[in-house]
């Protein structure tokens, strides 16, 4: 069900491509510039899409035939593997404000209490090793990483 | 001659062996826990290497793919878990020997095979290459195209399971690369109206995704924590190793070379090397009915290949820019940064960098020795670290890590983006190597057809005007092709079984 799904939106992507592609000029010279390959890349994404949701398509007609079960996909599991994505968003959101170090110490907190670290731990760990990352990048290899509400201090 | 020494100098001093042996312990952490690759490794080390000088960036790079590759062989033999996908060939070994109480024995000859394996390569790197370079003087922009057309090719067939998998990958992986203003028409390409991409996308972000954010993003999707302390042995590590060495050093000279051979072809690395290698070394050997139930010949042939397909793969980088693995297409970005482009003129320059970069091969193959010995002893270290604790800092590493390449927050964005797709398809059994490989030689292959294309005013056949532009364009022909005249001759030959019984 998965590849079928897929494969369609491959071909959607596919076709999106050769559309943006088309409004590219071409080369004086030639007839063809810089549309050819991101073309020729849409009209592999369609191929390769129709292939895949193609194959996958028969062998799902024959299994639902034979009267198998599709799995239900684990939906808390999903939302639990989006959460280091949320954090990222968090992170480029908060990190003018907050600053670097504070806002990868929150980040790690949280990450930890969703594992059920001991709170005590977590907190220790996160504050240490956001403080150790923040001091080699911007005071070793000389990041300009936010520093938010710490510069008010310091 | 002055080269050589001059190599030498950039090796043996402080700052670098230092580089070397901080490297080393980083790449065995890294590839003794599980669920963190050599691969993702690299690509952390990069923002870090960044500030160093060409010498010690490249020794970290080297230091730490080696010793990963090894380390992954301790949860293997402990856990049944392979650390890095260069273990899981011959990881049913290896937990089968541990079982009879022989982990660290299989321990050490893993090591002495790892690093046979590793200088084998380094050997067939030294010599190959530069002669290599003096063919490849001879490659213009025809030969060029199709040798990215070959190594492009090679990665979708050499992937493991379905090929429409790997040829969507692929083409992820070339659309990437067509980001940003167009080289020949200085057209902006999918650039959105962000200036930041106009320059095209960088691919440390990318890799940083696809390998470090994806598996992190696995780890909070699956529930497995809890793992059992084993009952580490007590057997000795370098006990029985000349023994075996003597049994099998043949399939260590067999396992070496098909390793540097397969990591030399690009897209296929040291984890692909290693299942070749074993499956070659089962069909060889007297004693088949002894694989799988924890036999050392099979760990002998496949612990020797994968480390040698780390070198091997450093071939087609240093001579075509062409990677062998996903490693050296982290390598080559990061030779273009520190100003050695990857080419054959890089042999002709004279100056001591390329021998540096030899030497430092020998360096971290042999320092693999001790530093693995001390690895094997504490092994519990490795295998007890709580990844509930290790991977939001690694988190934070990838996020620090994109954005510190151009100090720019749109980095961390395309880390976000590729690593949700790349999550996606990896639970679809994607291939990654192939999205690499098209990224990172989408560029030259494009460039390459059009600046052909411009002195030959769009004559198609212009391709195969020269002699080894030619014969590259049949090899690539032939590989397109191979798989039809497999099917041909299964048909022939599933045919003619058929119409045996008939024949009188």
């Amino acid at each position: 069900m998965k590849d079928v799904m897929l494969g369609l939106c491959f071909m959607v992507a596919g076709i999106v491509t050769i559309y943006v592609a088309r409004q590219y000029p071409t080369m004086p010279s030639l007839q063809f510039g810089p549309s050819l390959f991101p073309s020729l890349i849409g009209g592999g994404f369609f191929i390769g899409g129709l292939v895949l949701a193609a194959s996958q398509f028969s062998t799902l007609r024959q299994r639902a035939s034979e009267g198998h079960v599709v799995l239900r996909p684990d939906f808390q599991a999903i939302l639990v593997s989006l959460l280091p994505c949320g954090l990222i968003v968090f992170y480029i959101l908060a990190s003018d404000y907050l600053g670097t170090a504070i806002s990868l110490a929150t980040m790690m907190f949280v990450l930890m209490l969703a594992r059920k670290t001991q709170w005590l731990l977590a907190l220790g760990v996160s504050v240490a090793a956001s403080l150790v990352i923040y001091f080699i990048f911007s005071r070793y290899l000389l990041i300009p990483l936010p520093e938010g509400l710490l510069s008010v201090r310091g | 001659m002055d080269a050589l020494l001059q190599g030498l100098q950039l090796v043996f001093n402080g700052q670098t062996m230092l580089v070397i042996l901080a490297a080393a312990a980083f790449g065995i952490f890294v590839g003794a826990v599980p669920g963190l690759t050599a691969t993702m490794a690299v690509a952390l080390l990069v923002p870090i290497t960044f500030y160093m000088d060409p010498t010690p960036a490249i020794a970290a790079i080297v230091t730490t793919s080696a010793m990963a590759i090894f380390a992954g062989d301790i949860p293997g033999t402990y856990l049944n878990i392979p650390g890095t996908p260069a273990s899981a060939a011959y990881v049913g070994e290896s937990s089968q020997l541990a079982k009879k109480g022989r982990a660290r024995e299989t321990l050490g000859t893993n090591l002495v095979c790892s690093v046979f394996g590793g200088l084998f390569g380094t050997v067939i790197l030294v010599f190959v290459s530069p002669s290599l370079a003096e063919v490849a003087l001879k490659f213009s922009s025809y030969e060029y195209f199709w040798l990215a057309l070959l190594g492009l090719s090679s990665s979708i067939f050499i992937s493991i399971g379905s090929k429409a998998k790997a040829f969507l990958s692929l083409m992820i992986g070339l659309l990437l690369s067509t980001v940003g203003l167009d080289m020949m028409s200085g057209a902006p390409r999918f650039t959105f109206g962000i200036p930041d991409l106009m320059a095209g996308i960088n691919f440390i972000p990318v890799m940083i995704g696809m390998f470090a954010l994806n598996e992190i993003m696995s780890f909070y999707g699956s529930r497995i924590e809890t793992r059992n302390p084993p009952a580490l042995s007590k057997d000795k590590v370098f006990g029985q190793v000349p023994t075996h060495v003597k049994k099998y050093w043949r399939n260590m000279l067999r396992g070496s070379s098909i390793g540097t051979l397969i990591g030399a072809l690009p897209g296929a690395g040291a984890d692909i090397a290693a299942w070749i290698a074993y499956a070659a070394g089962k069909s060889r050997s007297k004693d088949k009915a002894a694989y799988g139930t924890g036999h050392i010949e099979g760990i002998v042939d496949a612990s020797s290949a994968n480390n040698s397909g780390i070198s091997g793969a450093w071939v087609p980088a240093l001579v075509f820019g062409i990677p062998g693995d996903s490693i050296t297409a982290i390598v080559i970005g990061v030779l273009y940064m520190k100003g050695m482009n990857p080419g054959p003129t890089i042999f002709m320059e004279g100056s001591g960098l390329v021998y540096s970069l030899f030497v430092v091969f020998f360096v971290a193959n042999l320092i693999m020795l001790p530093i693995g010995y001390i690895a094997i002893r504490s092994a519990k270290v490795f295998i007890l670290t709580p990844r509930k604790i290790l991977m939001p800092i690694i988190l934070c590493f990838c996020i620090v890590g994109a954005f510190s390449i151009n100090n720019s927050i749109t980095d961390v964005w395309i880390m976000l983006l590729v690593g949700l797709v790349a999550f996606i398809l990896a639970r679809c059994d994607f291939p990654m190597a192939p999205a690499i490989l098209g990224l990172v030689l989408g560029t030259t292959l494009e460039n390459s057809f059009m600046s052909s294309m411009l002195k030959s005013n769009g004559d198609l056949l212009s391709f195969f005007s020269r002699p080894i532009s030619a014969g590259l364009g049949a090899l690539v022909i032939l590989i397109w092709l191979l798989p039809l005249f497999a099917r041909l001759y299964r048909r022939a030959r599933g045919g003619s079984r058929d119409q045996s019984p008939r024949t009188p």
